[in-house]
């Protein structure tokens, strides 16, 4: 066997290899929307993506998970694409809509029937009216004929065949990312689509999307072990803040949002002076950015601009509790209010929670190695745009092991309020941070989306500067934000056990 | 640039904003790329005790360089009763310390470095990997050759790895897709073939430290080993580097060339498999023998897989069970390479458990569909040139390449499959893809698994779609116990 020695670790303190600064061009089309480009030549192909500043924190109870469904809707093509006759396609949707507005009127019936508990489930076939099923039948007839004249996902098929991969969007919160990554020689055919899609958009089979957008909530939510509890959760921790209600929206919205509604959020929010384009990868940027004034420059903004978000969380007064009894092991959660992402001293909790958490963090050594009273130990600061979490998760060694875990969990943290940390787990975690920043720089589409990720929170030198911010955080500002932030009042705890013994299962 | 031949596309600075848009995309102008696949050869040497690496450099890469050591050998080794114990060794050689290094000091260490070295072990293969700043390349190396010939397996890491294991068979049936996975293996393979065989809470109880060091000493032979590098790296410099490590291994006494992988003895019954869990959706998965990456019928296979359900929402299926009725929020199929045998042609959906037996016949008749008539040029040109232009996204990074490699090697497979994999998917005809579906998409030779409420998924979609699940295929329905999660023993 052939062995070396192994080296002693790098001197304590040695000065850190901090990551090139990102060369972003940066450019402001006339209408308002942000364009910014990162040439790199590695790969003949660019990861091209769109943010648009909108997401389920611009929602309003009633049409709750539009932001998500809009996202889905993006994909249903415009006036040019996704149908051989866009008038009688325009006919058919509104006729669709008059019907629609009748089974809305059949469903505020069951609705009311529900109330007064003489049905038990308004969506069970049985319960529908002779009127509803007839208003059904009407509306499935329109919808074949629609089908019929349809070039389904051309959008899609076009992409596919020129080689594009990675043809997807997603949504949080606070924001709507649409992404693709392109050959190289395929790049003005992106800018025709997106900005064919942002222009004359169709919300073509927006019913049955509707019904594709409820079995994903099921697959994400309703049909896991845990979904439910963790959506129950998500709304202990915001009272007031839009940031109650889940992404995906609630069942009763998803089931009756309107197509009018949807052309109101988008009139609204994807308004080019909302939205800011990334392009990274191998292209010419003089070249580009003229082709994206061509493309996009051509979409008028909104002038009334977007509404701003004014619910402000309010302070929480008491600490809360969740006990959870559900088809899984024991874990432990305590989530503590904290900071948005943009706040002055986010990057010291992100320090704080690599600290704790991580292999070789504290969390680890106490709860895992130490005491053997958990098997898993997780830190994380989560910093969204209006306000932010902190969160320290563990997985008890058994299942009658929770109030030991929450106890260690909140000691550990504790320990670092009265003693703070030291100078060597401070350099410790900047390493890995810096790892981390020299890593995101690999790939063009993870580039891409982490500058798009920093515009839809605030702007990209927000991810510029990071970096810089993290490598400036001391001891003393980890101990004062674990002190200010991670305290009695502000705590929400979920403790999951396991469901004793199910009842037969499925019959 | 990674030198992969590539010539950096010349675009054609034009006068942009005086050209008027065009009407369709299709009337774009579109300038030729060409792009050359990486050939193995290029890439790959030969240490000195004979152990074949493949060094992709990255020259303008950032700073970090990656190495790895992929070995034959995996959960197919596994003794019967110690099921198990190939993924315990796949994490405990780095999480059980070294001979010279206790785990707590080599994690602060190499935490400090911010590297990272990670072990894992599959089915069939395994590996340690190095991830490190290029500027603590020397000492992430020693780390790393410490873990792979030293490794110390700690009792105390063990014991710790095999609770983890232990509350995650306590989950087995949380959920409708974690009883989906291993009931739909055991209904393929069989209880015992190490593809579908699952640890228990006995095996586990089983598998001590002498196990973890007799696998470890079994599989450090020079002829299961494949390494990659890649990164800001000199190729030939590298080598040196390779050989003074890597390359130094000899086969201790216990070392032995990883036998060939077996294939599954288990004679199937197709039929309709139903098996109880409450909750608002069914997962269903259904098979069909398919055929190996090597068959000269792959390519027209793999496009008529396209069309059907792997190329996402274009696929028919997606059009049919989501766009057309918004049945589920995905379907898609999957064609196993068929590395060590035969492959399956592999669908998977959930989907409310009312809507199980439409959703099923929505499927069949696109089989049937694909079956009677030749597809349309539109969608089989979609299928096939999205396949030959996204290829060069294959090669997109020096790590994926070097992988990509390693694992062709690994498998046995031949190292310049992909140089004229576009050519082969040219050469398809519309009339080979409904050939291909003919051969098959033989649905009497179909096992299909529904885990959800039985109940519901029997009474189907009364009102709206009537029809009982499978109707006229003829095919027998049981009803599978759900099994104890820690002995895999039915349940009563």
């Amino acid at each position: 066997m052939f062995v070396q020695p192994f080296l002693r670790f790098a001197a304590l303190l040695a000065a850190p290899l901090l990551a090139q600064s990102i060369p972003v061009t940066e450019h402001t089309l006339s209408n308002g929307m942000r364009v910014l480009l990162v040439e790199r030549h590695q790969r003949p192909s660019v990861a091209c993506g769109w943010v648009v500043r909108a997401g389920s924190a611009n929602e309003r109870p009633g049409t709750t998970g539009i932001a998500h469904l809009f996202e889905h809707m993006m994909f249903k093509g415009t006036r040019t694409l996704g149908t051989r006759d866009a008038a009688r396609d325009a006919e058919l949707n509104r006729l669709q809509d008059l019907l629609q507005a009748q089974i809305r009127r059949e469903l505020d019936t069951l609705r009311e029937r529900l109330r007064r508990g003489e049905i038990a489930d308004m969506n069970d076939p049985a319960v529908r009216s002779p009127r509803h099923q007839d208003l059904l039948r009407d509306f499935e007839r329109l919808a074949t004929e629609q089908r019929a004249l349809l070039e389904k996902n051309e959008l899609v098929q076009i992409y596919t065949r020129a080689g594009a991969t990675e043809l997807n969007a997603d949504t949080t919160s606070d924001r709507t990312y649409f992404h693709v990554t392109v050959p190289a020689n395929r790049l003005e055919l992106w800018a025709w689509l997106e900005s064919d899609r942002l222009l004359n958009p169709v919300f073509r089979e927006f019913y049955t999307e509707r019904d594709v957008v409820m079995e994903e909530r099921r697959q994400r939510v309703d049909a896991t072990a845990i979904g439910v509890f963790e959506e129950r959760y998500r709304s202990l921790i915001w009272q007031a803040h839009p940031y109650h209600w889940p992404i995906i929206g609630w069942p009763s919205d998803i089931a009756q949002v309107t197509r009018e509604q949807a052309q109101e959020f988008f009139a609204t929010y994807y308004a080019p002076n909302n939205i800011s384009a990334v392009l990274v990868g191998d292209f010419r940027s003089r070249d580009a950015l003229a082709m994206m004034e061509r493309y996009f420059g051509r979409i008028p903004a909104n002038p009334a601009g977007v509404p701003p978000i004014v619910t402000t969380e309010p302070p929480q007064p008491a600490p809360t509790r969740l006990l959870a009894e559900a088809d899984t092991g024991a874990e432990v959660v305590i989530t503590f209010k904290a900071v948005s992402g943009l706040h002055r001293d986010a990057p010291a909790l992100e320090v704080l929670a690599a600290l704790l958490g991580g292999q070789t963090g504290r969390l680890n050594r106490a709860l895992v190695r130490a005491r053997r009273s958990a098997t898993d130990v997780m830190a994380w600061n989560k910093g969204l745009k209006y306000a932010g979490t902190f969160v320290v998760f563990g997985v008890p060694a058994g299942e009658d092991r929770s109030p030991e875990v929450e106890a260690q969990l909140l000691e550990e943290i504790a320990r670092i309020q009265r003693e703070g940390v030291t100078e060597r787990e401070l350099r410790k975690v900047k390493n890995r941070f810096q790892m981390g920043a020299f890593k995101r720089l690999e790939d063009d589409a993870v580039l891409a989306n982490a500058l798009a990720e920093a515009e839809g929170a605030g702007t990209y030198r927000d991810l510029l500067e990071e970096p810089r911010w993290l490598e400036a955080v001391t001891a003393a500002d980890v101990q004062r934000v674990a002190r200010k932030y991670l305290v009695k009042e502000s705590m929400n705890t979920l403790v999951y056990s396991r469901k004793s013994a199910p009842a037969r299962e499925g019959k | 640039m990674m030198n992969l031949g590539v010539p950096t596309l010349l675009m054609l600075a034009c006068t942009l904003a005086a050209q008027p848009i065009p009407a369709r995309p299709e009337l774009l102008p579109v300038q030729p790329l060409v792009f050359k696949a990486p050939r193995a050869r290029d890439f790959k040497v030969t240490l000195r005790n004979g152990i074949p690496a493949f060094i992709v450099p990255d020259p303008e890469g950032q700073p970090i360089v990656r190495v790895k050591v992929l070995y034959r050998g995996g959960s197919y080794l596994d003794p019967a009763g110690k099921e198990g114990l190939a993924a315990l060794f796949g994490n405990q050689i780095r999480r059980g310390g070294t001979e010279v290094t206790p785990v707590d000091e080599l994690d602060e260490r190499l935490a400090f470095l911010a590297a990272g070295v990670h072990g894992r072990c599959g089915a069939t293969s395994g590996s340690l990997s190095l991830e490190v700043l290029e500027k603590d390349l020397e000492t992430g190396l020693a780390a790393f050759m410490e873990v792979l010939t030293r490794p110390a397996f700690a009792q105390a890491s063990l014991d710790l790895a095999r609770q983890d294991q232990l509350q995650a068979l306590a989950k087995r049936n949380d959920s409708a897709n974690s009883i989906s996975g291993y009931q739909f293996g055991y209904l393929l393979r069989g209880e015992s073939h190490f593809a579908s065989a699952q640890a228990t809470q006995a095996s586990l109880a089983r598998i001590t430290r002498e196990d973890l060091r007799a696998f470890h000493a079994r599989i450090l032979h020079p002829a299961n080993l494949v390494v990659t590098a890649s990164g800001p790296i000199d190729p030939r410099a590298f080598k040196a580097v390779l050989d003074r490590t890597v390359g130094a291994l000899k086969p201790g006494r216990e070392a032995r060339v990883s036998p060939p992988v077996p294939a599954p003895t288990f004679t199937r019954t197709p039929g309709l498999y139903l098996c109880g869990k409450a909750g608002p959706q069914s997962v269903v998965a259904l098979a069909v023998p398919g055929l190996r990456r090597g068959d000269p019928d792959w390519p027209a296979a793999m496009l008529m897989e396209e069309i059907l359900g792997g190329g996402g929402v274009s696929s028919r299926l997606m059009k049919r069970l989501r766009n057309d009725e918004g049945l589920t929020y995905g379907v898609s199929t999957r064609l196993e390479p068929g590395t060590f045998w035969k492959g399956d042609l592999l669908c998977r959906f959930q989907t409310k458990n009312r809507s199980v037996a439409y959703a099923l016949r929505l499927v069949l008749e696109e089989v049937e569909k694909l079956k009677r008539e030749p597809v349309g040029e539109q969608e089989f040109s979609v299928a096939r040139d999205g396949l030959i232009q996204a290829f060069p996204s294959r090669f997109s990074d020096a790590e994926s390449v070097a992988g990509l490699f390693a694992g062709q090697n690994l498998n046995g497979q031949p190292e310049d499959y992909f140089l004229d994999f576009r050519e082969r998917l040219r050469s398809v005809t519309r009339d080979q893809v409904r050939e291909a579906a003919r051969k098959y998409l033989d649905m009497t030779r179909m096992v299909l698994l529904v885990v959800g409420d039985v109940e519901a998924v029997r009474q189907g979609d009364a009102k709206d779609h009537p029809g009982r699940l499978g109707e006229g295929l003829g095919l027998p329905v049981t009803v599978l116990p759900l099994r104890d999660p820690s002995t895999l023993r039915p349940l009563p």
